[in-house]
């Protein structure tokens, strides 16, 4: 048996029906009623106006109604309900306006356009104006698609024979959009023969049969050529003798290929998409048959939405045999077929800002997307949103918030320009991060990687910035096994991870001097230079030259990067590992309650990973936040002081001093920073933060900038904001206390005697500990003197 | 019931139809009896729950594998134990049909008889397709032996061929307690565990020695892989790599096979669907009445019967410690290192951190040494581990070899890769013979995807157009002469052996010491409130003391002192375990400088 053919009724012009006298009978029926509808607009459209309308119709009245086979549809209400809609359908923009010279219904205006072209031969009906319309058409559309969907082309057929008798061409009615789409895993036995909808993306595409709709046969007798014959359901029924009255020979007709009609089918795979694919499942496949104009309208790759019609064919088991297997083989007969884009807010376009200009497709329209984003608006709104997104950052990192913004900042990028002279600036954003080993830097870095699959995550050990070919290489002392391997180049939009960024070569980190300006890496292979694209994003970590920070060293000398290099990073973190008792019990209990699972572990209102990626995704596409006066008056004012601090005699050599880069940088973090709020404008607290952000990650409050040195006791990263208000408290608290209690210049009291005093007074525990740093604070303020454990007022 | 009117050995499909048609005799009349059933049982399953658990039926059911394949008639019941190696999604047949004026059924079969009614007197009923293939790496001693023919009334001519084993059948099989055999077949199981080291340790040399070819190591003798069609279950029930045990009905219509190739319909051909490259006369084909999903006190032959008392678990934890290290050249912190890593598996996956993975590098390993220890290592885990797997790391290996899973999206099958492998598997990395080279694209990848699994315990498979990641939980054993930067492990223990010991173990040990493993590592971790908070104190204390050990490590340490009281058969973890825990590392750190 071959396939049955998809509704056979509608592809063939009516002439050639063996029902096509009853089916003028029906044309007439379904022309007259409408006469009367015209002029009445206000017809209600409801599931019974069929029956209520048929009676009023004296023609209708004496024909018995014709029902579709097996149910209670008559064809009659079907055919009145479609031409109906047809004929007077608005959308819901239209109804709005007055009825003057908009007459003409969406539809009505769309068969005429097509008419009008000639080219078109399927007119796309939205099913969502079907059930707006008329919901029990769209029920029945649905449920028995082949018999409606017959109907409903014969009516267009009708309605454009009304129009111009002399239209020849056969126009098929196309439904896309239903109300609800199935999940390809989904479909079971009680959706064959129903209209569905399914998304999912082509992964094959056979070649293009050509199929036999007529045949026609000459006698080879006499040359008589028969009259054309339709294919039924697959089998030609080859006449058995000649047609010619005067012939009439047995077994003398043959086929006449070049005469027949054929046309197009296509076979194509569907497979689910990645999000649909519950967990530890495999993605599900489906076929799909495409007629006509359908054929090659998708290619492997593209994600469509295909709504058609479920169907099963038997399995025979041999092509001589007549036994048919009981097993099903099931496909969609394709109706219509809708590309759409690459979920726009997936994890892919995360980096992809160059195509936002071509991307404005239709899926802009789609309510699912108008929803997602709706969503993603209104988080913005949120005036926590920077504390969310810096919470929902590697929830499971301990601390480290200030590292975070930077990140964040990172993910969300500042605006890159290109100028008419052709000078760019990137907009990419380049960090540092320089700590004390086991202070989860890398840790960060792979999550950062996680987020960013375009990026590499290489370790600078082992990776040449340039070399396109990966070799391991074996030290011959200890025998390790190093994978080095070409990293930049294949993180192009992406942000590329070097760990272990103090033990790459000399020679591959000088690659990164032009990857991390000009975003690009050139290579030179046999005498050719090639320049290639690295529009990367920088995040490297390195452990300090000594491997531990040394405070009684510089910055520049803990770092020990060459400064040509450092001036590239617009942020440079130090994450110091400051003994601290706090921090230390905090992450015990938090990795105890990673072990045990302790309901008690905070839960903050954090995005899950997939919105985060959708937020910056769509922040980085439809957001280009531009700078406003005020905020520029801002940056130049702070830069200029920065500047200033920068100039203290002596220091130049020892403290990374602020550079015409640095003032690009903040501006880049400032547009990152405004990108986060969705907002459209820089305001002057994003270039607060921008600022702030910068001294952090230096620890410049720290810094003692004539010796270049850090006070371990000062640093602040590391520490989250709420131990930091309470140690701004205790400060205060002591600062009161001493001023209460000590004279100027009097005697000086014991530390624990403060101490004693001050847990009488507050309702939070004390430590010695923070004490002594409340009273380094205030030393350095000049308002005590402390001598081993006496204070003393100066 | 009153008196059997089927066998459910020999005629299950009898017992089917039988209850079917009383089924639909028994509901009322003015009801849709196909309909009726559709997607649910009609009593069928419940008989055969109740002769093979019941009546000890499960005991004569006899293990498709390609040994018991020769003599196991088409549509008799027959048990597979598989992994989910792909999910061919769902196919529609024709469940009921009406034969006059009675429904009957077709369910679980594949062959309607030789006339179907028009449409109107059918009824569509779904069911879903697995294809499954021997847990990849499994030890043949973790292999059940199969009934023998001469149990069951089988005709004489079939019994022959298949081997006969002295086995009583009065032996209680109960689904939910591990099988109990008799002192006869455990004798016989003596021999074949004696038979199977020698082969799997010449198998492994073999690998080791050519690099490439990483078939299943139980050769032949089970290479049987099988397309299981589910009834009645949400197909989200099973999951890729799961290892079940289905127990069905298995049809086999080698007489098929002449009719399948010759197809001249255009859309039969274009239509190409996986089932076309599974024709019943090549794969067979068993329709599952039952199946539960195994776990690997599952495979453990004949476990011995032993109370789970403390003492016992410390006597059998002290001999596994005294056999590693045997095997490890009486190298005893190397022994207790790897027993807290044989017990390893995944607890939970949080954002970046994967809790209770613990994988080992044994650095230290000369061209001398590997040649001797690294052979008794991974035999040690053979004997010890039912699934095992060993990948010889060098550059050709890289190059050349398939890790990842792959779709083929032209027959739509998931081609298996190295790395599609059951939960538990243990993998043993061989990196001593890596020498300088240069990495293919293909080497690349395939480095990538052993350091994703390594990091993150997943693998991704590749579906062409996407990726998708599926969690594992492979323990990994690396092997390698210094520190290995291409998979960077969790632990890393320089390997320093005293002497070269023979290794022996009775069968007995072997199986104390496997049903240990087994068990003690599926214990539950509970923790009190007063462990934790002193634990949190030890952990700040650590973390003064040094400062490098960071989030990373303490994460380490407490996977590794759950690990040492799950070793002792604790349920909860004491100080004094995380006491051992300090020592232990204190000693590797010892080594590493």
């Amino acid at each position: 048996m071959a396939p049955p053919l998809p509704r056979t009724a509608a592809d063939v012009p009516p002439s050639f029906t063996p029902s096509s006298s009853r089916r003028r009978l029906r044309r007439r029926e379904a022309v007259t009623p409408s006469t009367p509808m015209s002029a009445d607009d206000s017809f209600p459209p409801s599931s019974d106006a069929g029956d209520d309308f048929d009676p009023a119709d004296p023609e209708d009245a004496d024909s018995t109604p014709v029902f579709v086979w097996g149910t209670n549809i008559s064809v009659q209400d079907v055919n009145a309900a479609i031409l109906r809609f047809l004929r007077h359908f608005r959308g819901p923009r239209e109804t709005g306006r007055g009825d003057g010279l908009m007459e003409e219904g969406k539809y009505m205006r769309a068969v005429h356009r097509i008419m009008e072209l000639e080219g078109g031969e399927s007119l796309d009906v939205d099913a969502h104006d079907v059930f707006d319309y008329d919901p029990d058409l769209y029920g029945k559309m649905v449920r028995y698609p082949l018999e409606v969907l017959a109907i409903f082309d014969i009516v267009l057929m009708d309605l454009v024979a009304r129009i111009d008798p002399l239209f020849e061409k056969h126009i098929q009615t196309r439904i896309f959009n239903l109300k609800s789409s199935v999940c390809m895993r989904n479909l079971n036995p009680s959706d064959i023969e129903k209209m569905v909808s399914v998304k999912g993306m082509i992964i094959r595409c056979s070649s293009v049969i050509p199929e036999v709709k007529e045949a026609i046969f000459r006698c080879l007798v006499c040359g008589h050529y028969s009259e054309p014959i339709l294919v039924d359901r697959g089998r030609i029924n080859e006449p058995p003798r000649c047609g010619r009255q005067e012939c009439l020979a047995m077994n003398s007709m043959t086929l006449v290929h070049n005469r027949c009609r054929f046309a197009d089918k296509q076979i194509v795979k569907l497979q689910e998409t990645p999000d649909e694919i519950p967990e530890g499942g495999t993605p599900h496949t489906v076929s799909i048959l495409m007629h006509d104009k359908l054929v090659d309208s998708g290619k492997p790759g593209d994600r469509v939405e295909v709504t058609g019609i479920y169907r099963a064919m038997s399995v025979r088991v041999g092509p001589t045999q007549r036994v048919v297997k009981s097993i099903f083989k099931t496909y969609i007969d394709c109706l219509h077929l809708k590309k759409t884009d690459k979920s726009r807010l997936h994890i892919d376009d995360l980096m992809d800002v160059d195509n936002s200009s071509n991307s404005r497709t239709i899926e802009d329209d789609t309510p699912d997307y108008q929803d997602k984003v709706g969503k993603l608006k209104e988080l913005s709104k949120l005036p926590d949103i920077y504390d969310r997104l810096t919470w929902s950052l590697a929830p499971n990192i301990w601390e480290l918030d200030d590292v975070k913004r930077g990140l964040l900042c990172q993910l969300f990028g500042g605006n890159a320009l290109k100028l008419v002279s052709g000078a760019s600036f990137r907009g990419d954003i380049n960090i540092l991060l320089v700590g004390d080993p086991g202070t989860s830097k890398s840790q960060l870095l792979q999550y950062i990687h996680k987020l960013s699959p375009r990026g590499i995550y290489t370790s600078g050990r082992g990776s040449s910035a340039v070399g396109l070919t990966a070799y391991v290489s074996k030290d011959p002392e200890t025998g390790e096994t190093v994978l080095e391997s070409g990293a930049l180049v294949l993180s192009d939009r992406g942000v590329c991870c070097i760990d272990e960024f103090d033990k790459m070569s000399d020679n591959a980190r000088s690659m990164l001097h032009e990857v991390m300006e000009q975003q690009t890496v050139s290579i030179a292979k046999a005498g050719i230079i090639a320049s290639l694209n690295a529009r990367t994003s920088v995040l490297a970590c390195a452990n300090p030259s000594e491997s531990r920070y040394n405070p009684r060293l510089s910055v520049i000398d803990n770092i020990h990067l060459p400064p040509t290099l450092l001036s590239r990073f617009d942020l440079i973190y130090l994450i110091l590992d400051k003994a601290d008792e706090q921090t230390d019990r905090r992450l015990a209990k938090h990795i105890v309650s990673l072990h045990f699972k302790n309901p008690e572990t905070v839960v903050q209102d954090v995005l899950d990973l997939p919105t985060l990626v959708a937020y910056i995704s769509y922040a980085r596409k439809h957001i280009h936040p531009r700078i406003s006066d005020e905020a520029a008056e801002e940056l130049t004012r702070q830069y200029v002081e920065m500047r200033k601090r920068g100039n203290a005699p002596g220091s130049r050599k020892k403290v990374i001093t602020a550079t015409a880069r640095q003032i690009e940088s903040l501006i880049r973090l400032s547009e990152a920073l405004a990108r986060m709020r969705f907002s459209e404008w820089v305001e002057v607290k994003d270039v607060a933060e921008a600022f702030r952000l910068l001294e952090v990650a230096l620890q410049q409050s720290a810094t003692d900038h004539s010796t270049g040195t850090i006070d371990m006791d000062l640093i602040m990263t590391g520490i989250s904001a709420s131990e930091r208000t309470r140690r701004e408290n205790l400060v205060a608290a002591t600062r009161n206390l001493v001023m209460e209690r000590l004279q100027l210049g009097g005697p000086s009291t014991r530390i624990i005697e403060l101490l004693e005093e001050l847990r009488k007074q507050s309702s939070i525990e004390v430590h010695l500990n923070d004490l002594r740093n409340a009273l380094a604070t205030l030393m350095s303020e000049r308002v005590v003197s402390l001598h081993g454990d006496s204070v003393k007022r100066i | 019931m009153v008196g059997l009117a089927y066998d459910f050995l020999a005629n299950p499909l009898g017992a089917v139809r039988l209850a079917f048609e009383k089924a639909v005799a028994s509901s009322p009349p003015d009801a849709d009896p196909a309909a009726a059933f559709r997607g649910n049982d009609w009593g069928a399953v419940d008989l055969f729950r109740d002769f093979l658990f019941e009546q000890g039926g499960l005991s004569q059911v006899p293990i498709l594998d390609a040994s018991t394949r020769r003599w196991v008639q088409p549509n008799t019941l027959v048990r597979f134990r598989g992994m989910v190696q792909d999910m061919l999604g769902n196919e529609l047949y024709v469940g009921a049909y009406k034969d006059g004026s009675n429904w009957r059924t077709n369910k679980f079969t594949d062959m309607a008889p030789s006339s179907m009614p028009p449409a109107f007197e059918t009824q569509l009923w779904e069911r879903h397709l697995f294809y499954c293939v021997p847990v990849p790496g499994q030890n043949s001693w973790a292999m059940e032996p199969s009934p023998s023919p001469g149990v069951r009334n089988m005709s004489s001519s079939t019994s022959q061929h298949g081997v006969k084993r002295g086995r009583n059948t009065e032996d209680d099989m109960d689904l939910n307690v591990s099988y109990n055999w008799d002192e006869a077949s455990s004798n016989t199981k003596k021999q074949k565990e004696d038979e199977s080291t020698c082969q799997s340790s010449s198998s492994s040399e073999d690998l080791a020695n050519h690099g490439g070819d990483l078939e299943l190591k139980n050769g032949d003798s089970s290479c049987l892989s099988c397309l299981v069609k589910i009834y009645d279950m949400p197909e989200s029930h099973l999951k890729l790599n799961d290892v079940f045990e289905f127990i069905g009905i298995y049809t086999f219509d080698p007489e098929l096979a002449g009719h399948e190739d010759n197809s001249d319909d255009v859309m039969y051909d274009l239509f190409e669907d996986p089932m076309a490259h599974l024709p019943p006369s090549k794969v067979p084909h068993l329709h599952c009445l039952i199946c539960r999903k195994l776990v690997i006190q599952d495979f453990l032959p004949n476990s011995p019967v032993i109370e789970p008392l403390p003492n016992m678990i410390r006597k059998i934890r002290e001999s596994l410690l005294l056999h590693l290290s045997a095997v490890l050249g009486n190298d005893e912190v190397a022994a207790q290192y790897l027993l807290l890593h044989l017990l390893s598996r995944i607890r939970a996956q949080v954002d970046v951190i994967t809790v209770g993975k613990l994988s080992l590098n044994l650095t230290g390993f000369t061209r001398e040494s590997a040649s001797i220890f690294c052979c008794q290592l991974t035999n040690a885990v053979e004997e010890l581990l039912p699934f095992t797997h060993v990948i010889p790391l060098t550059i050709e290996y890289l190059n050349n070899a398939t890790l990842q899973p792959r779709k083929d999206n032209e027959t739509g099958r998931l081609v298996a890769g190295v790395l599609q492998l059951a939960q538990g598997t243990h993998l043993t990395i061989d990196e001593t013979r890596m020498q300088n080279g240069t990495l293919t694209s293909n080497g690349v990848e395939n480095a990538r995807l052993l350091k994703h699994l390594l990091e993150w315990q997943k693998v991704e498979y590749d579906f062409e157009y996407y990726k998708l990641e599926m969690a594992a939980d492979v323990q990994l054993l690396i092997i390698s002469e210094g520190k290995s930067n291409i998979l960077p492990a969790d632990l890393v223990l320089p390997f320093c052996p005293k002497s070269v010991a023979s290794v022996n173990a009775t069968g007995e040990e072997l199986q104390a010491w496997r049903w240990y493993l087994a068990t003690m590592r599926s214990l539950q971790h509970s923790s009190e409130p007063e462990t934790s908070q002193i634990l949190q104190d030890e952990m700040v204390a650590a973390m003064q003391e040094d400062r490098s050990l960071g989030c990373a490590g303490l994460t380490r340490w407490l996977t590794m002192a759950e690990l040492m009281s799950a070793s002792f058969g604790e349920k909860c973890l004491t100080l004094e375990h995380w006491q051992m825990i300090k020592e232990l590392e204190r000693l590797r750190k010892e080594r590493l400088q």
